[in-house]
């Protein structure tokens, strides 16, 4: 339903009424008691600022708490390494072992190549090695007096 | 109203826990935002509680506020929330009952200028004449003539179009004006005196 376009004096009033409206929200510099009110709810709002960061600081005491430990887990994770590592020597050695027998096989195996060409007509080649003379027999051209 | 520049500034230093600042912006911001919740509910302890609750909101989560939005609009919308969520929780407030506001109220400008008298006759009017309205008529009226806020950033903050706010606007006020008509006012000489 249409309301009527009002009389002067209600749009005079309406007027008034806005501008009353207007100065209900404004804000006054001056005003003590405004001020006082935001002094105070600005403190309570700090007051409870900390507790917001709390999340934080248990973060923080959660990341301290873990750098403390670090020794100790590095520690235990090195004892599992260690077995490990022994595991991985025993494999080694044995591999080496194996590797030593073969070669030992090898030369035995040479040696046994070779023994035929070693008998009493062939001299030995150990024979005319002058290691195994004295340093000083060795040197010595002609035989002692 | 703190300008734009020195705005963006005490935010800053409130950002970084400076109390000083924080205590600026709850000053600048506390008297509007008190103003516009009680109209729209019609109660000035509530008024008071929604203002505390929703700068303690505001400035707890300041991190998160974008400098590219009005530091106000950002507050008033978020005490608008808490309005409604209180007014889920209680009985709701009948346009009629809104009569609340005190006569002679210290902290109304017009007490300091006024007699207390007058003051209360002009109170009754703008009782009446925002009691005429409805949502959301009401809510326009109060950014618009209250917090003088623009029709465009009016639109923006209701998410309608300009044209719809000047509309609700026209028809806010011829509400407004047969309310006060009907409500056998007083001589019109003696309010505007």
């Amino acid at each position: 339903m249409p309301e009527p376009a009002g009389s002067s004096r209600a749009q005079r009033l309406l007027v008034r009424v806005l501008l009353a409206l207007r100065s209900e929200a404004r804000s006054r510099p001056q005003s003590l008691s405004d001020r006082a009110r935001a002094e105070a709810l600005a403190d309570r709002i700090m007051l409870e600022l900390p507790r917001s960061v709390l999340p934080i600081g248990i973060a923080a005491l959660f990341i301290v708490g873990v750098v403390c430990l670090m020794p100790i887990m590095r520690d235990a994770i090195a004892a599992g390494s260690d077995k490990q590592g022994s595991t991985v020597a025993s494999v080694v050695e044995s591999g080496l072992r194996n590797q030593g027998a073969a070669l030992s096989d090898g030369i035995g195996a040479l040696r046994e190549v070779v023994a035929p060409f070693a008998g009493e007509g062939c001299p030995s080649a150990l024979e005319n090695c002058p290691h195994d003379a004295p340093p000083c027999d060795a040197a010595a051209p002609f035989s002692r007096s | 109203m703190l300008d734009a520049k020195t705005e963006r500034l005490t935010i800053e230093k409130a950002r970084r826990g400076d109390r000083d600042a924080i205590a600026a912006l709850i000053h600048a911001y506390q008297r509007p935002l008190e103003a516009f919740l009680f109209r729209l509910c019609g109660k000035h302890e509530l008024a008071e509680d929604l203002a505390q609750e929703a700068f303690v909101r505001v400035i707890k989560s300041l991190d998160r506020f974008d400098d590219q939005y009005r530091f106000s609009t950002w507050l008033f919308t978020i005490g608008k929330r808490l309005l409604v969520n209180a007014q889920q929780k209680m009985k709701p407030t009948a346009d009629s009952e809104i009569v609340e506001y005190r006569a002679g109220d210290a902290r109304t400008p017009l007490a300091e200028v006024e007699s207390a008298e007058r003051v209360e006759r002009i109170t009754t009017l703008v009782d009446i004449a925002i009691g005429a309205l409805g949502s959301p008529q009401r809510e326009i009226v109060l950014m618009f003539h209250q917090q003088g806020w623009s029709v465009q950033r009016i639109g923006e903050e209701l998410g309608m179009p300009e044209g719809t706010i000047k509309s609700h606007l026209f028809r806010a006020r011829r509400r407004m004006l047969f309310a006060i008509e009907q409500s056998g006012s007083p001589n019109p000489s003696e309010v505007l005196q």
